[in-house]
């Protein structure tokens, strides 16, 4: 590694990492940008040929780097059926065009599902997640040995910045997410229990079976084959039950979830999972007959993702945090996404998420095109990152997301830039009418709704 | 953005974007909108909302009107349309210009073939195409049965909603047009992208007789699809008998949950068409030649906006021989998108879709880059995504009956070569969902009054009423 990334990466654990100006930032961050870019370009073809085509062979500001930052697509563009037909050597050559490192020729003849791919691939320091998208193609995350490393302290660190809590390993554990058992959910939970878990104290699980990479792909191919036409009605009555059973289970975790809650709260507790499931959780202690003050005053509690379309009351986070007594300078929030290794915590006072000094904040018009003019203040737009903290793919990244960035102090006293707490996805902001006669059997046939 | 618009318009600039209502024009400023393609702002007045809606308990205006004379009204107002000193075409194609993805010239060309549709022969085929008998548009008309039960049958002026889409001024001309064939009392819902051309049709109208009952029967307004305080509001068939929406996804599953007895949906799908190039194509440089300019053809019309134009061709063929094919149809390509000065880039997301076919080389090939001005992509299964913006999608297939699988209900039009082989194929395609085959090179035109998306929809408009009038004596 060299020098300019060298020196912002070692604020990594700094105290004072989110004190420093953007302004003071920037001559670094550019210069780590170009290191970057100057050692990955012949390494990761696509950047190769983003480079080519943009006629870009050093990066002097931070314009230059635009058209260089992939959009959060790119990890969806392999195309489909390579998924459906199974055809690893396929998927691996695809996987090529965006890993700096090689991908490790594996034994594919005797493959037997998507699952037996990704742990081969895990077996040679290729870790391969999979966002869980119902509706469209799943994104394919590549990630390194490195990437494995640094979640396992970057997440530490940014919980115990956002919520004050030590990493004394005195509390219980409690899980309440139904995630996706990926490498990097993997990673980052135990690296939690191993910060902050009672090493005397069971870690509680929902009782469900793991959500891998394979039943996340299983619902997508058979998306695609619905609208294909080659869905037997068979195979959907089939699906159309599992999906029931599925419910059931999940309704069964949730009550044994509120159970265990119920079983240990006098004992300290951390609590984590997603806003939908920790809300549900939340229902069924209340209508079981607990809440605050049953509870440990010392709770703290870890909620990873937004909404994720989600229908809930408008008071659901102080329904939560009510229910099991979570003090109110223990509120955790992060802002980060699957593309991203590190995370951005929110501060109590500010109510604004922190950027630290190895991600490198854009902001781009709602194309993602232009670079929009910034250098005090505050402005909104499409949010693109540079995450030198990623190892084992390039670190820019174009995401779907309007945010507002602030290079001015924080009301929490941090230097450095921040982001408002109104995050939407592009996505979901309505408007979106347009209508043509030219579409694809996908725009009317029926899914799996 | 298109550089040429940002010349043009800057993006600042707020268009205004009138409605007329049964005869009248409102303009007014009091809400903006945004067009999604653009995302320029037009404003639009407030709906009157009593002034759409025609009470039940009178009877359309346009119902005793005779055929012919709306006939003769629609082709005077083509007239009009076609007329380059038209004041409301060209302050319309003005407006248009800032909220759509087409070119100027392009839009000119297509608001003037919008109104070749306006032609007296062509409206009188349409009605007799779709009506066994026209005459129950004017009259009710006498029938009797065999056991002698007599009765009168009138194919009844509807209350029709028409959601109209935004890629085409044609369908707004077409539209107006059906709605007075069958003398309804018609509602346009417009889109962000043209919010126009509806208005200054019926501004036109107004023109040649602001009293005239067709006048009196069409409402044409702006609302953003799926606005439910609008639509719970005038989606009832206390109101209106059918919807009539073109497009799909959330434009259609907006619609759907207010469907129910008495408001039916008449839905004219979002399509994809394709083209099915037979192994005598790549049989010596001439029908190299010629089919890949008649590829071209279909896959360029209206810029491949619209659903008629081509997205995949399957070429049979082996991977040689559709490459050549391939390097001619994008030659061809090329000189349609610079002969029509539309140079949009691609979206993004197909931008990095593509690009990843030229990384993974070895099984995919691609001819021409993602800038806008033309592409090909030779692959051996259709690509995944939607190709548009002058992309074409070759597959290549070892014999055409290995296509037929990637028919389905969404497929419109499939352009074929050589047409001897037509009749061969036309029962699978349309047991797969398919509902035209044409010749290749001819997917724009149409025979005059041909079903259109698998039905005749001026019989569906109708309100099909039965008068019995008991039993012949004997």
């Amino acid at each position: 590694m060299s020098s300019a990334i060298e020196k912002l990466m070692r604020l990594a654990s700094a105290e004072d990492r989110f004190d420093y100006s953007a302004a003071e930032l920037r001559e670094t961050q550019v210069a780590a940008l170009d290191e970057r870019f100057q050692e990955r370009k012949d390494r990761i073809k696509l950047l190769g040929h983003r480079a080519r085509e943009a006629g870009t062979t050093e990066i002097r500001g931070r314009e230059d780097m635009v058209p260089l930052l992939f959009p959060h697509t790119v990890y969806k563009s392999y195309p489909e059926s390579f998924l459906i037909e199974e055809r690893w050597d396929r998927l691996g050559k695809w996987l090529g065009t965006v890993s700096p490192y090689p991908i490790s020729s594996i034994e594919i003849s005797d493959i037997t599902d998507i699952d037996d791919w990704v742990e081969r691939l895990r077996a040679k320091g290729h870790y391969v997640s999979c966002s869980s998208g119902t509706t469209g193609k799943s994104a394919m995350l590549l990630a390194s040995d490195r990437d494995m490393d640094w979640s396992r302290t970057d997440t530490v660190n940014v919980f115990s910045w956002g919520s004050g809590v030590q990493p004394t390993r005195d509390r219980r554990m409690m899980g309440l997410a139904p995630t996706a058992a990926v490498p990097k959910n993997l990673v980052i939970g135990e690296a939690q229990q191993a910060a902050f878990g009672d090493p005397a104290k069971e870690r509680f699980r929902l009782p469900i079976p793991a959500i891998t990479v394979g039943s996340l792909t299983k619902m997508i191919v058979l998306r695609k084959k619905i609208a294909d036409g080659t869905a037997r009605p068979e195979e959907l009555a089939v699906f159309e039950q599992t999906a029931e059973a599925r419910q059931e289970a999940l309704d069964q975790a949730m009550i044994a979830g509120a159970e265990a809650l119920i079983k240990y709260r006098d004992e300290k507790l951390y609590i984590s999972g997603l806003w939908n499931a920790l809300y549900q959780v939340a229902k069924i202690v209340r209508d079981m007959g607990y809440s605050a003050q049953d509870f440990h005053p010392d709770n703290c509690i870890y909620v990873g993702g937004g909404l994720k379309r989600a229908q809930l009351p408008p008071d659901y986070q102080e329904f939560v945090h009510q229910t099991f007594n979570i003090p109110a300078n223990k509120d955790f929030q992060n802002y980060s996404m699957q593309e991203l290794n590190s995370g951005m915590p929110k501060c109590q006072k500010g109510d604004r998420y922190h950027v630290p000094p190895w991600l490198v904040p854009f902001i781009l018009d709602e194309e993602g095109l232009t670079l929009l003019p910034h250098e005090t203040g505050e402005i909104e737009g499409r949010a693109a990152f540079y995450d030198l903290s990623i190892d084992g793919r390039w670190g820019g990244i174009i995401t779907g997301d309007k945010i507002s960035l602030n290079f001015s102090p924080c009301a929490c006293g941090c230097e450095g830039a921040s982001v408002r707490n109104n995050i939407v996805r592009y996505a979901d902001l309505p408007g979106d009418d347009k209508i043509g006669c030219a579409g694809t059997v996908d725009a009317y046939v029926r899914g799996l709704s | 953005m298109n550089a040429i618009v940002a010349v043009l318009k800057p993006a600042d600039a707020v268009v205004s974007a009138p409605f007329f209502l049964r005869g009248e024009l409102f303009e007014g400023q009091d809400a903006i909108h945004r067009s999604r393609d653009l995302g320029v702002a037009f404003a639009t007045p407030r709906i009157a909302l009593d002034r759409v809606v025609h009470p039940r308990t009178q009877v359309p205006p346009l119902l005793n009107v005779p055929l012919a004379e709306i006939i003769d009204f629609l082709v005077e107002t083509g007239q009009r349309i076609r007329d380059p000193n038209n004041p409301f075409m060209r302050e319309c194609v003005d407006r248009m210009t800032v909220t759509h993805v087409l070119p100027r010239a392009v839009l000119e060309w297509q608001t003037r073939s919008a109104a070749a549709y306006l032609d007296k022969r062509l409206l009188q085929t349409v009605v007799e195409q779709n009506f066994p008998d026209p005459k129950a548009l004017d009259e009710w008309v006498p029938k009797q049965d065999f056991t002698g039960r007599k009765s009168f049958v009138r194919a009844f002026a509807p209350r029709l909603i028409h959601v109209l889409p935004g890629n085409s001024p044609g369908v707004a001309v077409k539209s107006i047009a059906q709605g007075a064939l069958v003398k309804a009392i018609n509602l346009f819902k417009m889109s962000s992208s043209d919010p126009f051309t509806t208005v200054a049709v019926l501004r036109i109208m107004a023109d040649i007789d602001r009293d005239h009952p067709i006048v009196k029967s069409m409402s044409a307004v702006y609302w953003r699809g799926g606005d439910d305080a609008l639509e719970r509001v005038l989606y009832r068939p206390q109101y209106f008998d059918k919807i009539v929406a073109w497009g799909g996804g959330d434009a259609i599953s907006n619609v759907i949950k207010y469907l129910g007895p008495g408001f039916q949906l008449v839905s004219f799908d979002p399509k994809t068409s394709i083209s099915m190039v037979g192994r005598e194509a790549v049989s010596c440089d001439e029908a190299l030649d010629l089919t890949a300019d008649l590829a071209a053809a279909d896959v360029m019309v209206l810029n491949q906006e619209a659903c008629v134009a081509s997205r995949f061709i399957f070429v049979e063929a082996n991977q040689g021989e559709a490459d050549r094919f391939c390097e001619r149809l994008h030659a061809r390509i090329v000189e349609k998108a610079a002969a029509s000065g539309d140079t949009r880039p691609l979206d993004m997301d197909l931008r990095e879709q593509i690009d990843m076919l030229v990384m993974l080389d070895d099984e995919f090939r691609v001819w021409g880059k993602t800038d806008g001005k033309g592409l090909v992509i030779r692959s051996d299964e259709p690509v995944d995504f939607h190709p548009i913006n002058k992309t074409a999608n070759v597959v290549r297939v070892d014999s055409l009956a290995d296509a037929v699988r990637y028919v389905n209900v969404a497929t419109q039009t499939v352009g074929f070569y050589p047409f001897e082989r037509m009749p061969d194929y036309r029962d699978r395609l349309a047991s797969c969902g398919a509902q035209r085959i044409v010749r290749l090179g001819e997917a724009g035109p149409s025979t005059i009054g041909n079903p259109h998306d698998a039905m005749y929809p001026l019989h569906r408009f109708v309100h099909w009423m039965a008068h019995e009038d008991g039993v012949e004596p004997h």
